[in-house]
């Protein structure tokens, strides 16, 4: 038994205060008990980016792949890719934008990435059709 | 962590396997003290040509080959299609 649960119990027994009171205190410490542990616990970061690609069970395609990347290492290609040059940077990108793509990716910093992982923590993305395919951080 | 071992299997679609480990700490041993070697080189190179815009692009992409080296450990790449497949892991 806590300490403060012991005094909250004696002040009752000494009819210092009543029931209702002595209730309302417990709960309050255990909650507070709980937010303790919950911040106790430390948030696992993700270290690798998943990409999986099945086929679906009535598709007869057999092709899958499977890739796991390090985050670090697609940050430290971030940095890299920053400096590549502008000529290659519209090439890219408008090799992208004739695939249907409308993004520049010169544009994309390592800090957006960090934006991306910590929402693909909490999210996974399930894309379903002929192929299954499953992006997640773990 | 720098990669130690490269392993790679590679099968095709006649059934031919082809595996690998490769050792790369022996290739790291050599690999690593020349880029250490090289870096004052490549700083003043950079620093002659920092006016430019290229300095700056060769100095941060030097030090970006050591960032892309020392994090590529953990790779891992399968990849199975009509009979072939392709396996690829850093380790």
């Amino acid at each position: 038994m806590s300490e403060e649960r012991k005094k909250i119990l004696e002040m009752l027994a000494e009819g210092k205060i009543t029931a209702d009171d002595a209730e309302r205190l417990l709960v309050a410490i255990s909650g507070e008990n709980k937010t303790n542990a919950a911040g106790n616990e430390k948030k696992v970061m993700p270290k690798y980016l998943r990409v999986m690609v099945e086929p679906s069970p009535s598709s007869d395609n057999p092709e899958r792949v499977n890739i796991r990347v390090p985050l670090k290492l697609i940050r430290a290609g971030l940095k890299l890719a920053s400096f590549i040059p502008k000529d290659a940077q519209n090439k890219v990108n408008e090799a992208l934008q004739e695939k249907g793509i409308e993004a520049d990716f010169s544009k994309l910093k390592p800090e957006d990435l960090d934006e991306i992982i910590t929402q693909l923590d909490d999210l996974s993305v399930n894309v379903e059709g002929k192929e299954t395919v499953k992006i997640f951080c773990e | 962590m720098i990669p130690l071992i490269l392993k790679l299997n590679i099968r095709d679609n006649k059934n031919k396997r082809f595996g690998i480990w490769l050792p790369l700490f022996l290739i790291w041993l050599i690999v690593l003290p020349l880029l250490v070697l090289a870096a004052p080189i490549v700083f003043l190179i950079a620093l002659f040509l920092w006016p430019g815009g290229k300095g700056r692009m060769i100095f941060y992409s030097y030090l970006a080959i050591f960032a892309l080296i020392g994090n590529m450990s953990g790779t891992k790449l399968d990849i199975q299609s009509k009979g072939s497949t392709v396996y690829l892991n850093l380790l």
